[in-house]
């Protein structure tokens, strides 16, 4: 009987190693993704840009919420934002002005065609804007909010706006243009997938399966000499191990100790981690005690940003002050009479005076009570699954504890969280802000009291609730102003008020996570060159992709 | 007959009671499929109040009372209509699951059948050989090997094979630059890929079938019948596989069943670790992300499928063992 076992057991480790060798030696190396190669076909970009789950589903609906990432750099806009210097990069527009605060008018760009041949022309881009009006679900940028009318007149297109707003151009020429003569036959445009897209960009889709696609550069493509990879890889699968492992051109990835992995990896590989957004925690203005600016100061004083920031991200990102803004990317808007550029060191004894103010006083024990000894007790609020943010919550835990707080980390799913935090149901949450490209939206979205719906019912943005008729009324002076000197005044006045009142309390910055490699493309976004960011979604890859050159 | 006639009137109570559960749990879940959507957007930057208004429109939250959505809920059962996925919104429910079901039926089922098949004969073995090295090794490395967490041992394997000796791929179920077909490059491709999955679940289940198989038989080992048939002379092979496992499988059997049963669940951890593209990874994108059309779907098939295995197993026993007809 156990001879018997054995001999099956024998033989069994006998097939699966002889299983295993024939099956690597027939595979050879294309179960790996391999790096990018030179060919006769010009070179080709292996890049972690879009990721399965686990798989691919083919969906190149540029508007749709589940699409391949990609499908913006198969459809143009008319615009690119940088979003680093909120500067517009002309692409299917080839200018813009704005004769008044709340019109826009663009020339669209001449012999421009379509992938199919056809030729592109403004009717194409009235069709597209008409489209995001007869279906909301499909304004995923939400052109349509600041949009009145959009008038065409041979290569020009007119947008009238409901109201005087300036920065609205930013994401009202940000759509991606699609072709009348093809999506006119779409019947439900909501649930195409446009699995055969057409578009005018740099590349069009090539070969698919769902666990790899390619992008192809189209040849006749406006801006062609400007585009150096022949052809744009995708893997499904991107895992830090691939990543490492797999020579890519250009990953989108949070790697840990990137020095050691990364770098290391490869002889010409290089990253870049500018700050894309403002990781704060956002008190519930509604609940006593955070209602109290004095108590918020008081918070804002216990920490230690830093030593935050460096245990939630490694000391990738810096610590970020009160003033609001995404620094350095924005450093032309600070304002210079702000104590110290906006950055708070921690100061314990400060801390505490202002909780006293308060009424929060610490007691023989140590312990930071209210007026009848109770034990002051918090808790905060962040996604299940994001350690990093996570990291950071637990170093605010230990440092909130050290003044003699109670603390307690909740974690619900992100969707229990989102809900939570939109509908006001918190002590203090985690929330990101700012990285919009433009300072209007991002103070817009973090203070304007038209987003700060009562408890219960769910708010879009300013979920902390904050509302100030001075904050109000310099957002309403931004809105319109077309001269920078007035547009800096009230961004002045903005970050202000954000130092003075805290509506939120700014921890640190979140990271855009760019690995690039010049074994075969250079001229990559750098802090040198910050000509785009490092992400990978929205048509920031339009920027990268034709300002990359092939190296030699 | 009028054992499985009672039996298969259980079926059907214990599925409706499935089905009803599986409709109420997702909903009583915090959160929308919108909030999972925009939480998944917030995490790359701000989210436009715009951005928000469209993914709600897009997606659609269920309206209706709960009632009137249970009665459209059961009726779309009935015609075998899952509806659209809300996470990977417009593809077909039944389109997702059909995909990824053979991945796990194939890579889970085999290993099942073979960790049950190898551990009894393991068990077996051992419990003859009681008191041996033969009994010691497997078992205490059985033990030892199934008290590690399935990701554990896959993060281990991944790590040592995969990544420093490069023997097997690490991720998917097949090359990036494969095409699905029946040849032999894509199907010795798809072996490649899943040793990796299935020696993590091989070695982590294993112990469980030994330690059940050779427990169970050591205590028929002492029955008077063996006894009887050792003292006539029978071949020790005979008492051993005839007099005693025979006995002793059963338990192993009914554990069989259900592992049969939870096949098409998949394996949740493993597929993860691996990115394979099996019911396990849907499941977990399906509760994570909200999607109560897949869950539903999911939930339901592995219900069923497990309701089935344990009417068949029910009604086998009855056969097999007398005492249960009764």
């Amino acid at each position: 009987m156990t001879l018997h076992t054995r001999a099956t057991r024998r033989r069994l480790a006998l097939a699966v190693g002889a299983g295993m060798t024939l099956a690597l030696l027939a595979t050879g190396c294309a179960g790996q993704a391999g790096g990018s190669s030179t060919s006769a076909g010009g070179t080709s970009l292996l890049a972690a840009m879009d990721n399965g789950s686990p798989t691919f589903t083919r969906n190149f609906n540029p508007f749709s919420a589940s699409k391949r990432t990609t499908a913006n750099v198969i459809y143009e806009p008319l615009f690119v934002p940088n979003v680093l210097d909120g500067t517009l990069v002309p692409f299917l527009g080839t200018k813009y002005t704005q004769p008044d605060a709340s019109t826009i008018v663009v020339d669209v760009r001449t012999g421009v065609t379509w992938q199919d041949g056809t030729a592109f022309s403004a009717d194409d881009v009235a069709f597209t804007y008409q489209l995001l009006k007869d279906f909301p679900a499909l304004d995923t940028t939400g052109a349509w909010q600041d949009l009145a009318s959009v008038d065409v007149e041979g290569q020009t297109v007119t947008f009238h706006l409901s109201s005087a707003n300036v920065p609205a151009a930013a994401v009202v020429l940000n759509v991606p243009i699609v072709s009348k003569h093809l999506w006119s036959k779409v019947t439900d445009p909501v649930t195409y997938t446009d699995e055969n897209p057409v578009g005018t960009g740099p590349y069009k889709l090539g070969d698919f399966n769902e666990n790899q696609y390619t992008l192809t550069k189209y040849a006749d493509y406006w801006q062609a000499d400007k585009v150096a990879a022949s052809e744009v890889v995708l893997p499904a699968s991107n895992t830090q191990l691939d990543v490492v492992n797999n020579g890519y051109d250009w990953a989108y990835a949070y790697m840990s100790d990137v020095e050691n992995t990364w770098v290391k990896a490869g002889k010409a590989n290089t990253y870049w981690f500018p700050p894309g957004g403002t990781i704060a925690l956002l008190p519930n203005l509604t609940k006593a005690p955070y209602n109290n600016v004095d108590f918020r100061q008081g918070l804002s004083l216990a920490l230690d940003r830093t030593k935050i920031a460096d245990v939630a991200e490694e000391g990738y990102v810096k610590a970020a002050g009160t003033s609001g803004l995404l620094l350095p990317n924005q450093k032309d808007w600070l304002d210079p009479s702000l104590p110290n550029g906006g950055e708070v060191t921690q100061d314990t004894t400060a801390a505490l005076a202002a909780f006293a103010k308060a009424g929060y006083t610490k007691d023989a024990s140590g312990k930071l009570v209210d007026s009848s000894g109770a034990q002051f007790a918090v808790t905060i609020s962040t996604v299940n699954g994001w350690s990093d943010w996570l990291r950071g919550v637990q170093e605010v835990q230990r440092q909130l504890e050290a003044v003699g707080m109670a603390v307690t980390v909740d974690q619900p799913q992100q969707a229990a969280f989102e809900q939570a935090r939109a509908q006001g149901d918190f002590d203090l949450a985690m929330g990101s802000f700012g990285g919009t490209g433009s300072l209007y939206n991002d103070f817009n979205q973090l203070m304007g009291s038209e987003f700060s719906v009562p408890v219960g019912q769910t708010a879009s943005a300013n979920f902390e609730r904050y509302s100030s008729p001075a904050a109000d009324a310099a957002l309403a002076s931004l809105k319109v102003a077309v001269d920078p000197a007035a547009q800096k005044k009230d961004g002045y006045q903005l970050q202000q008020l954000m130092t003075k009142d805290l509506p939120v309390v700014p921890l640190f910055y979140g990271g855009l996570w760019g690995l690039f490699s010049s074994t075969h493309f250079t001229n990559w976004p750098s802090a040198d060159n910050p000509y785009a960011t490092p992400a990978t979604w929205g048509s920031n890859p339009l920027l990268i992709l034709t300002t990359i050159t092939a190296a030699h | 007959m009028r054992y499985v006639l009672s039996k298969i009137g259980l079926l059907l109570l214990t599925a409706w009671a499935a089905i009803t559960v599986n409709f109420l749990l997702p909903r009583m879940m915090p959160g929308s499929p919108a909030d999972a959507a925009i939480a998944k957007l917030s995490r790359n930057g701000t989210v436009s109040p715009a951005t928000r208004a469209a993914i709600e429109a897009q997606l659609g939250v269920p309206g209706g009372s709960l009632w009137h959505q249970y009665v459209s809920y059961l009726d779309s059962i009935r015609r075998f209509d899952f509806g659209l996925s809300y996470t990977f919104f417009p593809q077909p429910v039944s389109e997702l699951v059909t995909k990824a079901l053979p991945y796990t039926v194939i890579l889970v089922g085999t290993v099942t059948v073979l960790a049950f098949v190898l551990g009894t004969l393991i068990g077996i073995g051992a419990a003859w050989k009681r008191g041996t090295w033969m009994d010691s090794l497997p078992t205490l490395s059985g033990s030892f090997l199934s008290a590690f967490p399935y990701f554990w041992t896959g993060l281990l394997l991944l790590f040592f094979l995969g990544y420093q000796l490069r023997w097997f791929p690490t991720s998917g179920a097949y090359g990036a630059r494969t095409l699905p077909g029946w040849n032999g490059a894509f199907v010795s491709d798809v072996l490649a890929h899943a040793v990796l999955p299935a020696l993590t679940i091989l070695i982590t289940s294993l112990g469980g079938w030994i330690l059940g198989m050779r427990n169970t038989m050591i205590n028929t080992l002492g029955e008077d019948y063996v006894t009887f048939a050792e003292a006539n002379g029978l071949r020790s092979r005979t008492v051993a596989i005839r007099y005693a496992a025979r006995n002793a499988i059963l338990p192993n059997l009914t554990g069989f069943g259900l592992a049969l049963g939870g096949v098409v669940g998949g394996s949740l951890l493993v597929e993860q670790v691996f990115h394979y593209p099996g019911v396990g990874y849907l499941l977990y994108n399906a509760v994570v992300n909200q999607d109560y059309p897949l869950m539903q779907a999911l939930f339901l098939m592995i219900t069923i499928s497990v309701l089935a295995a344990n009417f068949v197993v029910d009604v086998l026993y009855g056969f097999l063992d007398p005492r249960t007809r009764r």
